[in-house]
């Protein structure tokens, strides 16, 4: 590459101007600082569809108030403990991860929509059933812009017989079917290389698969055609330069 | 005139030109995905993309218009471009992140942006997996131009000679260089990377096809998981990362890549070049299979003793791949992550922190402190021992061997030592951070600290969205850090002091 240009460096000013060095720098904070208000407006200004309806109208309560975190290393009496907190109701990923021990071999409930794909093999079908509010509550992210954090599931082995009609898995601008599943939870299922999974026995669909269409943001596209026209002037103007 | 001490208009014009290159390419990487976008009706993430893309060129553009210059890329000029090349970049990457509104603040698209360049791969994105594939796919792609070192590629492919280019070359990590310019180099690495890619994405999309995946589906995440794993970056499609696919072929064919990505390209050359038998003589080779053996044995005796897996297939398959995952500094999970804490006893994780210390090999996609600054650090202690044992008259000469046999010197072992010592307070000055919130035990603190500053991204569950903002600060500084290993940032640092100097010195004269 060459790097010459009529506003070469060799023959600049003898004297080094401190103001203007002072101005690059403090417009270089501008710029960053004004991009970041400019993707904030823009943030700001994206349609705010409503929510989607709650996936599940009454959903069950959770067996834990909130999760309840042990460790390995804490005696049996510790778990023990917990136990003894436990109600009827569902499972969640967060109350599960918390304290895997605690529901070691036991039957439960888990509730949560089908996200990513349904893998059909090992006489059944894997999925990954997320319990998170966007799952259960708000619907996809997209159709909405409410911010409700990671989502959270468990994997699920679903027996032949029971994964045939849940149509699309979740995805962007579609929310998977929910499903309310009972089943063992295995902490360390040696058919899944030592992987936390839930064989179930018993599936039921409690939400088909529905589209979850997301909103053209028209001011976001109308800064990218700004955006790309300023792009496409600011290449030509350099060839220009670089022509002279 | 040293660009540090008296830096003038001159030298600002040179570092704002090839930092301008460095934003066009991120621009055109940001183009990749449009397609995707379009065939996929992504419209939102159609418009981000060609926002971020449409700053990113037109502030090259402008840089390449009216920045040019005659002047030769210094030392300082090279360090100053790629600090700032990779600060910059990232918050211009961060654009078509925040747009996309999955980030609470332009912090967090910022510290998104950050983890992929830097190839940590953790996340506070909300919502993934409902997210654009063609977003997702640019998540990735910039795990591998950041892997590869992006400022490299950028240049390498702007730029019809190597000479001056050779600075921002090792200012960006790279000690090794391994073909006689830089532009010569740059296509190799291009050239490996490509056969991976090719082998890699073939074998990962067989595998999960087999595994039950449609054919698109099987090709978008065999895409996406080549490109997070030989970066060693380690962002996932899913949430749920490689626990989504519960399956062993596609585990093995991973850590396959991953190991691929952690050796360095001076090695991959040896082996490309027919010459097998440096692999066998390489230092890191030899530091990373006796560190790697001990810390099997570790994690497996610490699975095993605290009763987490009862099975040896689960021990082997759930303990290694983590392992590998940790040391190549990738970030693949086959748990979630609180489980680390609640299943996996105290050995095991320990174990896992040891791994993420230490790193791939230097001139890798790896972080972490690398495998040859540890092996360097040993063998000047050793070098110091000897000398102390053997007579005052007797001339200790230690070796080592990258390439060819080196003789041992004292500025080569004090830089490796110096860089070691710095990423150990940058391990602690994060654990701090997140200790100060409460809440996070020093177990929790520690292993994420130590995750986010070697540049690894297994995640305990400390980084969530939402988390705090000067925490979330202090990891974006680490993860450059650690990236950069120190000396480009802190040449920076030094270069904006050297503005604030200034006014002092002139009202003393006048």
């Amino acid at each position: 590459m060459s790097a010459g240009g009529s506003a070469g460096g060799a023959t600049g000013p003898a004297v080094p101007r401190r103001g203007r060095t002072r101005w690059a720098l403090l417009g270089s904070v501008l710029l960053l600082a004004g991009l970041a208000g400019i993707t904030s407006a823009l943030d700001a200004t994206a349609p705010r569809a409503d929510r989607s309806a709650p996936a599940v109208a009454d959903l069950e309560p959770t067996v834990l108030e909130a999760p309840i975190p042990c460790r390995r290393s804490d005696p049996d009496e510790v778990v023990a403990a917990i136990a003894d907190r436990l109600r009827p109701g569902r499972v969640t990923a967060a109350i599960v991860v918390a304290c895997p021990r605690l529901f070691d071999g036991r039957e439960v409930v888990h509730v949560g929509e089908v996200v990513g794909d349904v893998l059909r093999r090992d006489g059944g079908a894997w999925v990954t059933l997320n319990d998170d509010p966007y799952a259960l509550e708000l619907g996809p992210f997209g159709a909405h812009r409410e911010r409700a954090g990671f989502n959270t599931g468990l994997a699920v082995h679903l027996p032949d017989g029971t994964h045939e009609d849940l149509g699309p898995a979740g995805r962007y601008g579609r929310r998977g079917a929910v499903l309310r599943v009972e089943g063992v939870l295995e902490r360390a299922d040696a058919a899944d290389g030592g992987g936390l999974t839930i064989r179930a026995r018993t599936v039921e669909v409690l939400a088909p698969a529905v589209a979850a269409p997301v909103p053209v943001d028209p001011t976001l596209a109308a800064a990218a055609a700004i955006a790309a026209a300023t792009a496409v002037v600011a290449l030509l103007h350099a060839r220009r330069r670089r022509r002279t | 005139m040293s660009a540090v001490l008296r830096p003038t208009v001159e030298d600002l014009r040179l570092i704002g030109f090839y930092l301008g290159r460095v934003l066009t390419g991120l621009g055109l990487l940001m183009l990749v995905p449009v397609p995707l976008a379009v065939v996929m009706r992504e419209w939102n993430a159609l418009s981000a993309l060609v926002l971020g893309a449409g700053i990113a060129v037109t502030l090259g553009a402008l840089a390449d218009a009216h920045l040019r210059s005659r002047r030769q890329l210094g030392w300082s000029h090279g360090m100053v471009v790629v600090a700032l090349a990779w600060i910059v970049g990232s918050a211009v990457a961060a654009v078509p992140m925040h747009v996309s509104g999955r980030f609470s603040d332009p912090l967090a698209a910022l510290f998104e942006a950050v983890s992929a360049l830097t190839t940590t791969g953790m996340s506070v994105i909300n919502d993934l997996d409902h997210l654009e594939a063609s977003m997702n796919l640019y998540r990735h792609l910039l795990q591998i131009a950041g892997g590869l070192g992006i400022l490299i590629v950028v240049l390498a492919l702007f730029s019809a000679g190597g000479s001056r280019v050779s600075t921002l070359y090792v200012s960006e990590a790279r000690d090794e260089r391994i073909l006689p310019n830089v532009l010569r180099t740059s296509r190799f690495i291009a050239r490996v990377t490509a056969a991976f890619g090719v082998a890699g994405t073939a074998a990962l999309t067989v595998a999960l096809l087999v595994a039950g995946f449609r054919p698109w589906r099987a090709l978008e995440h065999a895409v996406s998981l080549f490109f997070s794993s030989f970066s060693t970056g380690g962002f996932s499609v899913m949430q749920s990362s490689m626990a989504n696919y519960h399956a062993p072929a596609v585990e093995v064919i991973v850590m396959l890549v991953m190991f691929a990505g952690m050796l360095s390209f001076g090695l991959h050359h040896s082996i490309w070049s027919g010459d097998v038998g440096e692999v066998r003589r390489h230092v890191e080779t030899r530091t990373l299979a006796l560190v790697g053996a001990g810390l099997v044995v570790l994690m497996t005796f610490g699975l095993v003793r605290s009763g987490a897996y009862t099975d040896l297939g689960a021990v082997l398959r759930r303990g290694l791949f983590t392992l590998v995952s940790a040391i190549s500094s990738t970030g693949h999970q086959v748990n979630a992550g609180d489980t680390y804490l609640s299943d996996w006893g105290v050995l095991a994780p320990a174990a896992l922190v040891g791994a993420m210390a230490i790193g791939g090999m230097a001139s890798s996609t790896a972080g972490g402190i690398k495998a040859l600054r540890v092996a360097l650090a040993v063998k000047a202690v050793v070098h110091d021992i000897r000398r102390f044992l053997l007579p005052e008259s007797a001339v200790v000469v230690t070796t080592y061997h990258v390439g060819r046999r080196r003789i041992l010197r004292p500025d080569v072992s004090r830089a490796a030592t110096t860089v070691l010592l710095l990423f150990v307070v940058s391990f602690l000055l994060g654990t701090m951070v997140a200790l100060t919130y409460g809440g996070i035990d020093v177990t929790q603190a520690l292993f994420e600290s130590v995750s986010i500053g070697a540049n690894i991204g297994i995640s305990i569950g400390v980084v969530r969205p939402g988390m705090p903002s000067l925490l979330q600060l202090v990891y974006v500084v680490q993860m450059l850090l650690g990236r950069l290993e120190f000396v480009a940032v802190l040449v920076l640092v030094g270069y904006l002091l050297s503005f604030a100097r200034t006014p002092r010195r002139r009202r003393r004269s006048a």
